[in-house]
């Protein structure tokens, strides 16, 4: 049983609003080590620099898409096996589809809930301590 | 709860920039800007809207932006066809969104019947076969469930919302580990950026780079593209760089040792990897870059994982493009393409939270306050030395003069700080257009130029007055009907320009329609209707224009709400002119009438001349100056029993003894003992103000009177004179004004109630 507070994450979400939110959530959780990016190239940036274990993306972004990250950390060895959660709304049922095919771990529809999100980061790595 | 609270101000902040970039990119599109990029900022402007007010639970603005963005979505994947007049209708729903928005911050209300009659406009678009009309839709679509309901419902968010089989990946950490260990962890890439203090203390950087060997094998890359040419070399400069690749087992420390003796004399940058992280970046970017989605993943030859050359990577602060790494050859073209353009943008408009600081406003005025404070201990310092006599050409003095230079150069920069461009004020304008033309039935399109003019903050929180006052009454009076158009040739859309640029020192806002420009018949005739003027007068066309700026004077027949808002052009000429501005009017018939508004920069600093008046010091706003002079006896005029003119040239100005008026004197010396200063007040009026000398120009720091003391007639501000004595600024309209009042015959009582 992994420990939340020992798993680093990534936020990526060009709305500051959502970062902040997501963050709030991710610490209500138990999570410590958390950074942000505004947009895909940022967050591929920050995770070149430094790995993270869970990427949480939006999909809507401007410069490089969530799908575009996602693909890129797929392709990149050291960086391969990062848990992608994805963000996203309702009527994107289409896009969850193309994700999967690219190797995402878990989506989350938004808005969602503080137990929504644990939950969804638990069916990736197991129960949280 | 608390941290949510804050989240939520954060929202409404970022809405407003949300909602802006809306208008932007529909304005955009409403002049025939029909890319994807446009459109897709736009779809996530309110996508996010929509998102964040999902978050807070925020009903009425979810579903309305649901329906917004349901429309956006259908013109973003081509189904509904981008036009003009679709993004005419998607501007008035922006305002509604806009409306939504300030309702859920507690700010005024949402008119619900013609927001729904707004959501049944954009359903119409996007099923236009289904729906009839927008009017009579809103009867079908009352009983249509709401769409899409935006769960609140946290039961509602399990894996089978989206409607198909999904089976969560699940991950271990440890794998995760194990593929880190993939980046080397003996590999350092240190970058050095020697400072000229380096090598004056007698250090060498072919030393560091042999004592970085000794810890393992290096290859050191010599970056010396900020080298200038010989004639422009100084020799005492550090121009080159190194990035050094190093194997070590030791660790950071160790290379942290290396450089202990040049600690602070050069820029030192470790990291742990390969490749700087650009190359690596630049790879991955092209690698994905291809719009063939599936090929990108399979074909990536995992360009990344080949061992980079190191020694050829950029150095991250060289100009010089990167040179990209030689395994993915095929990716070295559009590597530092692709890398590029993002690059710019980044600069342009730093994400959020990324370089971007925010500071209380109140901090950096403190910190205005100051340096003004700096300025004025400047420069009685200065005067200090004057007056012990020491040569200018001594080190005591040039060392003065250079804390002056830096003075100056510390206020620029601090007050840099707080300009702001005037894209704040004008981003509310459009809106303001449609609203004024639909009221009043003319068809407006607004243009707007130089919306990244800065001025200080000051300035700026006055500024949304009067160019609101001018683009109504653009709008209002200056454009014609449709058909009065159609029928004088002109386009049926009028366009309005509204402009905004520096001249000479201070921010000059136009506001320029293509109507029809005054029909200065008419205003003469209110003009002496009113009573405002005499009707034999004689006025040049100008003159008459700015006729509109006199108190109590209206074009309009009957009061139209539009225009005025129960506000004259006088009140906003007055309002104005408090800030130091002036306004005015120039038309050309059947052409169309511009708005000329200046105001200076900031109302934080005055150029002035300091005077003597009857033993005390003044300050004259530079400004309002002409020109000074000292009048020789054949021109000065007696006039009435105690006023006199100047002859200045070909004209008569009415002579003021500033003593007299500001009551420091009960008798004027004669004119010709002292200096004469020809001012010109905002509305153009002229008085030669009698002062008895000169001192010379000075930048002042503008301190309020009313804040420390109260208001004084004839005296706009005071300020702190070099030697520490308070001077006052004179407020030049006033003082014209006050004589004036006083004088019992005015020379000519047409032309002074037209000024």
């Amino acid at each position: 049983m992994p420990q939340a507070s020992s798993i680093s994450v990534l936020v990526v979400d060009d709305q500051l609003t959502m970062r902040a939110l997501i963050r709030n959530a991710l610490q209500q959780i138990g999570f410590k080590d958390v950074r942000e990016a505004p947009d895909g190239e940022e967050a591929l940036k920050s995770l070149l620099a430094k790995p993270a274990n869970l990427v949480i993306s939006d999909f809507n972004m401007p410069k490089m898409d969530g799908l575009a990250l996602l693909r890129a950390v797929r392709s990149h060895p050291p960086i391969r096996q990062t848990a992608f959660v994805m963000l996203t709304g309702r009527a994107d049922r289409e896009l969850v589809q193309r994700a999967v095919q690219f190797g995402v771990n878990n989506y989350c529809v938004k808005p969602f809930t503080v137990q929504g999100l644990k939950e969804k980061i638990e069916q990736v790595f197991g129960q949280l301590t | 709860m608390d941290e949510l609270e804050a989240i939520k101000v954060t929202f409404f902040q970022e809405c407003e920039e949300l909602l802006a970039d809306l208008e932007g990119g529909l304005l955009a599109m409403q002049e025939g800007v029909g890319d994807i990029e446009t459109v897709n900022a736009v779809f996530r402007a309110v996508h996010s809207i929509k998102g964040g007010a999902g978050a807070f639970g925020l009903e009425p603005l979810v579903r309305f932006a649901h329906v917004f963005e349901t429309l956006l979505d259908a013109v973003r994947s081509g189904e509904v066809p981008n036009t003009v007049d679709l993004a005419a209708v998607m501007l008035r729903a922006s305002d509604v969104l806009a409306d939504h928005v300030s309702a859920a911050r507690g700010l005024g209300d949402v008119d619900m019947a013609a927001s729904a009659a707004m959501a049944d406009e954009l359903k119409a678009w996007t099923d236009p076969s289904a729906a009839p009309p927008p009017a009579a839709v809103a009867a079908e679509t009352v009983d249509a469930p709401p769409p899409a309901p935006v769960a609140a419902d946290p039961d509602a968010l399990d894996d089978d919302d989206l409607g198909f089989d999904f089976q969560p990946m699940t991950i271990s950490i440890d794998a995760q580990a194990a593929d880190a260990e993939l980046i080397p962890t003996n590999v350092w890439t240190v970058s050095i950026r020697p400072k000229s203090d380096l090598y004056r203390k007698a250090n060498e950087t072919a030393l560091l780079l042999r004592e970085l060997s000794r810890l393992g094998p290096i290859v050191a890359t010599m970056d010396d593209s900020a080298l200038p040419t010989l004639e422009f070399l100084d020799a005492e400069a550090a121009y080159v760089t190194w990035s050094v690749r190093v194997e070590t087992d030791d660790g950071e420390e160790a290379i942290r040792e290396v450089f202990e003796f040049v600690d602070g004399d050069c820029e030192l940058d470790i990291v742990r990897g390969e490749a700087p992280v650009e190359a690596a970046l630049a790879n991955l970017l092209s690698a994905i870059e291809p719009p063939a989605p599936q090929a990108a993943v399979q074909a990536a030859p995992e360009p990344v994982a080949e061992p980079a050359p190191v020694a050829s990577a950029p150095e991250p602060v060289a100009e010089a493009p990167p040179p990209v790494v030689a395994a993915a050859p095929a990716a070295v073209a559009a590597a530092p393409a692709a890398a590029a353009p993002a690059k710019v943008t980044q600069a342009d408009v730093p994400g959020p939270g990324q370089s971007v600081i925010r500071v209380d406003p109140e901090r950096i005025d403190r910190l205005i306050d100051l340096v003004g404070e700096l300025v004025i201990n400047q420069a009685m310092l200065a005067q200090r030395v004057g007056e012990y006599g020491i040569a200018p050409s001594s080190n005591l003095a040039m060392g003065l003069d250079e804390l002056e230079q830096l003075t100056r150069e510390i206020q620029d920069s601090v007050m840099a700080i707080r300009a702001q461009p005037v894209k704040s004020v004008f981003q509310r304008m459009p809106r303001l257009v449609r609203e004024v033309a639909n009221m009043t039935g003319k068809q407006a399109r607004l243009v707007m130029d130089g919306e990244n003019t800065e001025v200080d903050k000051t300035v700026i929180e006055r500024l949304s007055d009067p160019i609101t006052h001018m683009l109504r009454n653009a709008i209002d009076h200056g454009l014609e009907s449709p058909e009065e158009r159609r029928a004088a040739g002109k386009n049926p859309e009028g366009v309005v320009r509204l402009a905004a640029l520096h001249r000479s020192g201070r921010i000059v806002i136009e506001v320029q329609d293509d109507g029809k420009g005054i029909n200065r018949e008419r205003v003469f005739s209110i003009a002496v209707k009113k009573g405002l003027i005499s009707p034999d007068v004689q006025l040049t066309d100008e003159e008459i224009d700015n006729l509109i700026f006199l108190p109590g004077f209206s074009t309009a027949d009957k009061i139209s709400d539009v225009s005025g808002r129960g506000v004259g052009m006088d009140v906003v000429k007055r309002s104005v002119q408090a800030l130091g501005g002036r306004i005015s009017i120039t038309s050309r018939p059947g052409l169309g009438s511009t708005f000329t508004l200046s105001l200076p920069l900031t109302l934080a600093v005055l150029d002035g001349m300091v005077v003597d008046v009857a033993g005390e010091t003044l300050v004259v706003p530079l400004a309002a100056i002409v020109e000074s002079l000292r009048p020789k006896a054949e021109e000065v005029r007696p006039l009435g029993p105690v006023g006199s003119v100047l002859a200045v040239r070909d004209s008569f100005v009415p002579l003021i003894d500033v003593g007299l008026a500001l009551g420091y004197r009960n008798t004027s010396p004669s004119p010709t003992e002292g200096v004469v200063l020809l001012v010109e007040g905002e509305d153009g009026s002229r008085a030669a103000l009698v002062a008895d000398a000169i001192h010379g120009q000075r930048q002042v720091v503008i301190k309020s009177l009313e804040q420390n003391y109260q208001q004084v007639e004839g005296v706009a501000a005071a300020t702190i004179l070099g030697d520490g004595r308070v001077a006052l600024i004179l407020d030049v309209d006033a003082v014209i004004n006050l004589r004036r009042r006083e004088s019992p015959r005015p020379t000519e009582p047409s032309l002074i109630a037209a000024e």
